[in-house]
């Protein structure tokens, strides 16, 4: 019997996407609410004849016995022919195009209903077999990549909330523009935090970068208008806030006023996805004109980061390493579109 | 005597521990029990039970009576006796071994109820066995691999017996619907594809304590007999012996 479970916006999808898939024999088995909407159907079909197994005794005779020498060689043979490309199996790396199965990747992945069910309904309208370009060219109506460009940026304010990363994508981006022959100064607006200014320092020194702290908007002004002249990248560090919390949001935006320097979000994507959608929008509002994920290598779910880079503003970077110099990628529709189905294409 | 066989098709669904506690339930109410471990291969019943002597069903099939073969399992009211081989002994057990086995079980007046523990799979001698039995006791879980495991338990003994028809019991449930909802779920595909409609005996809902009973290799029975997962199991063995379950039992409110 072939056992098959499907995810489906209503009854009437699900009974359309069974029959489609498993034939006119196939029986609902099981149905039920799906969490968070949408209904979960299992359905059988038996089209198989199928025969007893030899008892294991008749088994064990014609059996070849497995040795660990075997194992090994089998294994060294599969690894080159791999290597080679020489034929053995040939996996297979495209998937085609499923609504069904895109749904239950995306519900994987913990995307809030609404942009799963809009992301597939835009896939669907791409007309693309293959699902990861389906998908993709969905992705790429909902975001925009928009990098960092360490030769030219005069000035960034990283702003998010608490342990979002701020001032580790701060000495990412300082670590990038040395590279890229810049002179850096690091600036510390957040001297209440315990041992911010210290970790900063550090960062610094490593970096060959300068480092200065600012109490306030006017001081950080100053600060600005004296580094950009000598060409140096001014990369501001703030103290995290809750951005959706009016309060906090009034606090800082003072310094968001500052003219020529640039707010740049940071949101982790070990956030729940409809948070860090939140998130996000209201960073917008307070004027953040890219966005930086962090945390990519602690995320087994990518739903908060396509929820971040879906929510408006452009996605500039993400991180995926604890390290300073384990720098900052520039991840585009169609990175995110295999990530989201990564699972899917092993499976396979 | 009956000869009540205990299946799965699919391994680590409850199976020994099920027959272990039934058997326990069954003596208690009174009837004489033999509990067979029928999985040649790796017999695990003593080790649930935490005992050293398994009886020799090696010398079973080999024509020694039952009654010499056996090994006595606690003492008084709950006692029974147990018919194993030792884990690994009798890996490659032929057609006509399993079939003078089979004979032995059903000439065991001496008892009121045999329960074969089967052994995982769907392979021949297992099957051979469940054919012998009078009622066959099929254990499906929440998996979905139990699940089509199970339906083909159910389709092979139907072409092996043509009419005989497996109970379920569905085992590591965590509630109600879901137990109703799985047994429903093979319910419906044996009436789709094998117009067989099995009777679905109970739900033994998921219980750490089967964990910490078998942990301990002692019987659940005996160990947490107020625990929800013994309660269901002394439901399921008091259906099947006859009485229907006290209202108690059954959940009144």
């Amino acid at each position: 019997m072939q056992l098959r479970t499907f995810l489906a916006k209503d009854m009437r999808e699900a009974l359309a996407t069974v029959r489609a898939d498993m034939g006119p024999e196939a029986v609902i088995i099981a149905s039920e609410k799906a969490k968070g909407g949408g209904v979960m159907v299992r359905a059988a079909v038996d089209k198989t004849e199928m025969e007893e197994k030899p008892a294991a005794a008749a088994m064990l005779h014609t059996a070849e016995p497995i040795l660990a020498a075997d194992f090994d060689t089998g294994y060294r043979d599969g690894l080159l022919r791999r290597l080679r490309g020489t034929g053995g199996v040939e996996k297979k790396n495209t998937l085609s195009f499923d609504r069904i199965e895109l749904l239950a990747a995306l519900g994987r992945h913990r995307l809030p209903d609404g942009l799963a069910h809009a992301l597939a309904e835009m896939a669907a309208k791409a007309q693309l077999s293959d699902m990861t370009l389906a998908l993709a060219s969905a992705l790429d109506k909902m975001m925009k990549p928009y990098p960092i460009d360490m030769a030219s940026a005069n000035a960034l304010l990283l702003v998010g909330p608490n342990g979002a990363g701020k001032t580790a994508v701060a000495a990412k981006i300082a670590a990038h523009a040395r590279l890229a022959g810049r002179r850096t100064t690091l600036v510390a607006a957040d001297s209440a935090g315990a041992g911010a200014v210290a970790r900063l320092k550090t960062f610094a020194e490593h970096l060959d970068s300068g480092m200065a702290t600012a109490e306030s908007a006017a001081e950080l002004n100053k600060l600005v208008s004296e580094c950009i002249p000598n060409r140096t990248f001014v990369i501001v560090d703030t103290a995290g806030f809750d951005p959706r919390d009016a309060k906090a949001r009034t606090a800082f935006t003072a310094l968001g006023q500052i003219g020529r320097v640039e707010a740049v979000g940071v949101v982790s994507a070990l956030n729940d996805a409809e948070e860090a959608a939140e998130i996000v929008e209201a960073l917008s509002t307070l004027g953040a004109k890219r966005l930086i994920v962090t945390g990519l290598d602690l995320a087994r779910r990518a739903g908060a980061l396509t929820a971040a880079a879906t929510a408006g503003i452009p996605l500039a970077h993400v991180t995926r390493s604890p390290f300073v110099a384990g720098g900052l990628e520039s991840p585009t529709s169609l990175t995110i579109a295999r990530l989201l189905l990564d699972e899917q294409r092993s499976a396979q | 005597m009956t000869i009540t066989a205990i299946g799965s098709g699919k391994g680590g669904t409850g199976k020994t521990l099920i027959a272990v506690s039934l058997a326990h339930a069954f003596a208690h109410m009174g009837e004489r029990v033999l509990l067979c471990d029928a999985d040649f291969g790796l017999a695990n019943a003593g080790v649930h039970l935490g005992v050293a002597e398994t009886g020799d069903l090696k010398g079973v099939i080999d024509g020694k009576p039952l009654k010499d073969a056996v090994s006595r399992i606690g003492s008084g009211r709950t006692g029974f006796d147990l018919l194993a081989a030792p884990s690994g002994s009798l890996a490659s057990l032929g057609e006509a071994a399993v079939t003078r086995l089979c004979t032995a079980l059903s000439q065991a007046n001496a008892y009121d109820r045999v329960l074969v523990d089967l052994g995982a799979g769907v392979d021949g001698n297992v099957m051979s066995v469940a054919a012998h039995a009078d009622e066959v006791l099929l254990i499906v879980t929440p998996d979905p691999a139990s699940l089509t495991d199970a339906y083909a338990f159910v389709k092979l003994l139907l072409r092996r017996t043509t009419t005989r028809v497996p109970q379920v019991l569905v085992n590591m449930a965590t509630n109600q619907t879901e137990g109703r909802r799985i047994a429903d779920a093979l319910v419906s595909s044996a009436q789709a594809f094998l117009r067989a409609a099995p009777e679905c005996l109970g739900f033994i809902p998921y219980d750490p304590r089967v964990t910490e009973a078998v942990r301990r290799q002692s019987p659940l029975l005996t160990l947490f007999p107020q625990t929800p997962a013994a309660i269901a199991l002394e439901g399921v063995a008091r259906k099947m012996h006859g009485h229907s379950a006290p209202l108690a039992a059954a959940g009144l409110r």
